[in-house]
């Protein structure tokens, strides 16, 4: 079956090179590519809808990917220059909500300790592996783990949700059962397709099917699935040489560093990049890869208020007249560790902000784009496009290729000194295994695809943005040159890209699709009267829920739904005690059609568990949906 | 005055009835006649309590408001700075660039890297130069690199379920292959589960700190890899070092540890020994039976780091537990690398099924990490079947038959010395030292006491590191332009916590034909040879 849509899929590629002049676009019959497999039932999450004669359709499998044709709901991801960066306004609830949450969780924690006291008890065998024994002391106590037994293990179907398939616009997932308060599980065997709004797979290049994935299979063919060995030693394959090149055009920066898994990029890399006497600010939320790479490196390390500007400038003052502690000599280095997107709050970092302390205090920039790269920014390299400031002017460069190119991995991007430096220094190069031929080619391809090979490139593609703003505006959009395309010379000469991948068309259509929906959502939620955090160009859009109850309750509610919708939960200790949220990953694969129905659901479940207590007018969902259009553009307040 | 009185009276009045609703109310709250009647008691019986008392509630407010505030402000050190201070000591402050340039050998070292010119195996194409040579470089010990089986499996894989697995595996990124794999590795060693990681390397210095807290107590051995001294460094635990494979000196530490632990009379902590099957840094080889007995008499936890055991010791690659016939449930957390052993990508924890449950909350490269993509998943699995169809294939016999072959040529070579066991597939290469008492002196043990709190081993062998390292990358070029590819065992010097003698480490593959391995051993016995006599190293020797 697979095979054969492949086949169907290269047919229609042939074909489109000599006919189509837009050439991610096909005739409108290739929704037999949608066929179903596995015994799916046809509903909206695997058949297109039906679209009228003169309308084109994508080649691609709509449960992946899905058919989305209007131009009008397409968008560029960009900052406005000269109007202030947005932060997080945060709402808050009403003061009962507060209440009962605090109350919610007192009681869970009452009868957890209750249940505890009398397990003990009554059933003490459950209880022996977290009780000394034998002279060995519990391998977990019964206290460290309490949260996790007593609160977690309530709503466990939550979690880890076993899935098979591609983690695309839609998921399968395998059904489980639990049984013996959610300490057994076990796969009923049968699935259920829903809607995936949970993925990192911002752009949609989670597929097995398309241009990405033929060259995928290609590269299988031509390199196995392993380069044997640490980059240092005896796995460097001259493909990574190739890919490194490739990432450093990407983002801006003189050289690249690839690392095999993302956490690893930070956890091996950072202690390379500061030691004793040296000093990290990170933000409050930066991630655990961080904090762990952070804490091997030696360095001291001070954090201030999430992209706060005004506590970091004060940190920076503190401790650049305070120096080293004790003996106040002064730090032989400050680096400045933020993320570009946070992947539980949405928000964005004040980039402008900050290159401004930079230009001041004089720190170093290490900025974490593992959310943003591919995802922001109008040719999609992160933050630093977002606001139309050239890489360059930041130090260090992380990204992940998880999320947005649908492969694995990450890397570090700077100064060809720099990244010399880490390569020797860095603890992947001598002992963590290289990145695997499979991945290096889906990050190739899909990188390609997003910055467009030249030649050619399509006359009409600016290079620079020059708008009517201030002066000063102007300069700095006059500056900033964006990174630009791919020299063919940087491609392997086997990979062969269909043409709407090569020429970036389809990889411009999947950043206009995502800014598209990632403003329709966050917005539309907003005015449905739901409390959300974060930028509204950001694709990730946390809903406040609060209430614990009502995580298992949302997310229970959404799956059961006609359209199943697999949600994100998450709480205390991923975030503060009382703001559990759900966490929405918007997607380029995302037609309107299903941000709509998010919306709906949304509306509906919001309603039943009182969510809505965002300040403002509420429109009703018919209406967002109907202004779509006017509210992601901003036309309508 | 009678004005001032006037004035006053409403103040007065104001105060008197605010105290009277003051007191109103303190009463209306439950138990509070208790406190009150408390304090009138105790007031009564001795005033001078009450003031102490009052002393004491101010200093805990002015201590919990104390700890809110940043304790490097209010510390000794704070020097107060005017505004104006600030930025001028901010336009003196100059940084350190923010990386140092290489130095020449450092950069000579990167440059001399090989880079394989497409897929690597057996017998690649190097870049550059476009010779093709043998690989003893790159771990391709079972020979599964450029197996057709297992690319048309990923290739299966990746028409089913694309590539990347877009999220952790708590959040949509367990896939059914991933537990396939997870399964296969327990029923394949014979434990009740286990639990993948995307990364070989980032593995062990995750699976140690999610048991290891504060205040547990760490036995390590000091020759182990760079992964497992993160591991220990990350989980603030107490560490005690023992002599590099030496169980005697295991021994005299744990019962150092248990004497300590009796003097304190604290409570009881969780105790682990942690050291690896097959060593990574010179492919000794651990005494399994004697520290399971150990682990079990002193009651310890064993993590037991097989990366470069699994996939190549035992009789079908199981590891050290196969090869000394164990069951690998004795062994707590049994770590492996997916990467290393079966080619794919990856590493695993096997053990119980609690002790893998834990680290799926716990683990923090686990929890924080995408998943592994699906298609290296099914890589793996197959790699497994093939190492269960070993015996009847040979595959891992031809291995042995290749590292016997080698260590035979390379035995005879007189300045060559091999710190490996027999069953390493790995087989590292020391320049004999030149001296016959220094041998000595790194063999046998002085009076000197082992200090279990150090790193550093009571009699450090004595090598010069940088010249070394410099005559084992002449012999790799030497090996190189005679068709041989290997590698120095590549260190970050100044990283480790003990450093690891220079070496050159060949990895034997059973793709490699004997005659192969006998012409490669013969080349690289003669580059020694060839590189120490040029060196005048030779004449000391003998």
């Amino acid at each position: 079956m697979v095979a054969k849509l492949d086949t169907q899929t290269r047919r229609w590629d042939d074909s489109t090179n000599s006919t189509s002049t837009t050439p991610s676009t096909y005739s409108s019959d290739s929704s037999s590519l949608d066929s179903n497999e596995d015994g799916d039932s046809s509903d909206e999450l695997t058949q297109p809808p039906p679209t009228s004669t003169s309308e084109k359709a994508y080649g691609t499998l709509h449960s992946e990917f899905g058919h989305c044709l209007n131009q009008e709901y397409r968008r560029t991801s960009r900052h406005t220059l000269g109007s202030p960066v947005k932060t997080a306004e945060e709402h808050d609830p009403p003061y009962y909500i507060l209440l009962s949450t605090y109350v919610s969780y007192l009681f869970l924690i009452c009868i957890g300790h209750m249940r505890d006291f009398f397990g003990k008890r009554l059933t003490a065998t459950n209880y022996i592996h977290l009780m000394s024994h034998d002279g060995y002391a519990a391998l977990n106590s019964d206290f460290d783990s309490f949260y996790t037994r007593r609160l977690k293990q309530r709503i466990d179907d939550l979690f880890s949700r076993p899935v098979t398939g591609v983690p695309g616009r839609t998921i399968m997932l395998l059904d489980r059962e639990f049984s013996a308060n959610n300490t057994n599980q076990h796969l009923t065997g049968t699935r259920t397709r829903a809607l995936n709004i949970s993925s990192y797979n911002y752009l949609g290049f989670a597929q097995a099917t398309g241009g990405c994935a033929d060259a995928v299979e290609e590269g299988i063919r031509q390199y196995g699935v392993s380069a044997c060995g640490a980059r240092l030693e005896g796995g460097s394959v001259d493909f990574h040489m190739q890919a490194e090149k490739l990432v450093a055009r990407f983002v801006g920066m003189e050289d690249s560093l690839l690392s095999s898994m993302g956490f690893a990029t930070n956890s091996t890399i950072i202690p390379a990049l500061c030691g004793r006497g040296s000093l990290v600010i990170s933000d409050e939320l930066n991630h655990a890869s961080i904090r762990f790479g952070v804490r091997l490196s030696g360095a001291s390390v001070r954090m201030f208020k999430h992209n706060d500007m005004e506590s970091l400038e004060a940190l920076l003052r503190e401790v650049i007249s305070q120096g080293q502690p004790r003996t106040h000599r002064s730090w032989r280095k400050i680096v400045v560790i933020v993320e570009g997107l946070y992947s539980m709050e949405g928000t964005l970092v004040n980039l402008p902000g900050i290159m401004a302390l930079k230009d001041k205090y004089k720190f170093y920039l290490f900025v974490d784009e593992a959310h943003s790269i591919g995802a922001l920014g109008p040719h999609g390299r992160g933050v630093a496009d977002y606001f139309s400031i050239s890489p360059r002017r930041i130090d260090i460069l992380m990204g992940t290729f998880t999320k947005s190119f649908g492969a694995a991995g990450g890397y570090i991007a700077g100064s060809k000194t720099l990244i010399d430096s880490l390569r020797a220094h860095g603890h992947s190069g001598a002992y963590a295994e290289s990145m695997s031929p499979p991945v290096l080619t889906q990050v190739i391809a899909s990188m390609a695809s997003i910055m467009g090979v030249e030649p050619p490139l399509p006359p009409h593609s600016p290079r620079t943005y020059v708008n009517g703003h201030a002066n000063a505006d102007r300069r700095a959009i006059e500056a900033y040159d964006y990174p630009g395309t791919a020299p063919t010379s940087l491609l392997p000469q086997w990979l062969s890209l269909p043409p709407h991948l090569r020429d970036g068309s389809e990889g411009r259509e999947r950043l206009r699709r995502l800014a598209f929906n990632a403003r329709y959502l966050s917005i539309g939620l907003q005015k449905l009267g739901f409390i959300t955090y974060g930028h509204p160009d950001s694709p990730i859009i946390p809903l406040l829920l609060f209430n614990p109850g009502k995580m298992p309750a949302f997310s229970r509610m959404m799956l059961a739904r006609k359209t199943p919708i697999v949600v994100v939960v998450v709480a205390y200790p991923a975030t503060p005690l009382v703001t559990s949220r759900v966490r929405f990953c918007v997607s380029a694969s995302h037609t309107k059609a299903d941000v709509d129905t998010l919306l709906r659901a949304c509306d509906e479940i919001g309603d039943a568990l009182d969510l809505k207590h965002g300040p403002g007018k509420r429109w009703s969902v018919e209406r967002v949906i109907e202004h779509a259009v006017e509210l992601v553009r901003g036309e309508v307040e | 005055m009678d004005d001032v009185e006037a004035a006053l009276k409403p103040v007065v009045y104001y105060l008197s009835y605010a105290l009277a609703a003051a007191e109103y109310s303190f009463y209306k709250i439950p138990g509070s006649a208790v406190i009150a009647r408390y304090v009138k008691s105790s007031h009564q019986n001795d005033p001078g309590r009450t003031l102490l008392e009052l002393l004491l509630v101010i200093f805990a407010i002015s201590t919990l408001l104390h700890s809110r505030t940043r304790a490097d402000k209010s510390g000794r050190h704070f020097i107060k700075f005017t505004e104006k201070e600030i930025d001028e000591l901010v336009d003196e402050w100059n940084p350190e660039p923010l990386a140092q340039p290489l130095d020449e050998d450092e950069q000579a070292d990167l440059a001399a890297v090989p880079v394989i010119a497409g897929a690597s195996g057996p017998r690649p194409t190097l870049v550059g130069t476009g010779k093709t040579v043998l690989n003893l470089a790159s771990y391709n010990f079972a020979g599964l690199a450029g197996n057709e089986t297992i690319k048309d499996r990923a290739i299966e894989t990746l028409r089913k379920y694309g590539l990347g697995s877009c999220g952790p595996p708590g959040f949509y990124g367990t896939i059914d292959v991933h537990m396939d794999l997870e399964r296969d590795i327990a029923s394949f060693l014979g434990t009740e589960a286990a639990i993948l990681y995307s990364q070989g390397f980032s593995t062990i210095s995750s699976v140690i700190p999610a048991f290891c807290k504060r205040g547990d107590v760490i036995v390590v051995d000091r020759g182990v890899n760079f992964a497992i001294q993160k591991g220990i460094q990350i989980s603030r635990s107490t560490i005690r070092w023992f002599d590099h494979n030496d169980l005697n000196s295991l021994v005299e530490v744990l019962e150092g540890v248990e004497k300590e632990r009796r003097k304190r009379k604290g409570p009881l902590t969780r105790r682990f020994i942690v050291t690896e099957g097959v060593f990574e840094n010179d492919g000794k080889m651990v005494d399994l039976p004697k520290l399971i007995e150990l682990k079990l008499k002193y009651k310890y936890r064993l993590i037991l780091d097989e990366s470069f055991s699994f996939g190549t010791t035992g009789r079908t690659g199981r590891g050290l537990t196969e090869f000394y016939n164990i069951p690998a449930s004795q062994v707590d957390m049994l770590v492996g690398s997916v990467a290393n052993g079966l080619n794919s990508s990856g590493g695993f924890c096997a053990g119980s099924k609690v002790v893998v449950d834990h680290q799926r909350i716990n683990g923090t490269s686990f929890v924080f990490s995408a998943a592994m993509p699906a298609l290296l998943a099914v890589s793996a699995s197959e790699g497994i079947r093939i190492l269960q169809n070993s015996p009847q294939t040979g595959v891992l016999e031809r291995l042995r038959e290749n590292v016997r072959a080698v260590r035979g040529v390379l035995g005879g070579v007189r300045c060559v010395e091999i710190p490996s066991c027999e069953e390493s597939a790995i087989v590292h290469l020391y320049i004999r030292s030149s001296s016959s008492e220094e041998d000595q002196s790194y063999l046998t043990t002085t009076s000197a006491k082992n200090n279990p709190t150090s790193a550093q081993p009571r009699n450090p062998p004595t090598f010069h590191i940088a010249s070394e390292e410099r005559l084992l990358q002449h012999i790799v070029a030497e090996c190189l332009s005679h068709g041989v590819m290997v590698t120095r065992a590549k260190r970050l010097r100044g990283q480790e916590m003990v450093e690891p003698r220079p070496s050159i480490k060949l990895a034997l593959s059973a793709a490699l034909k004997r005659e192969e391995c006998v012409f490669a051993a013969t080349v690289i016995g003669d580059a020694f040879v060839r590189v120490l006599e040029g060196e005048g190293r030779m004449g000391v020797a003998k």
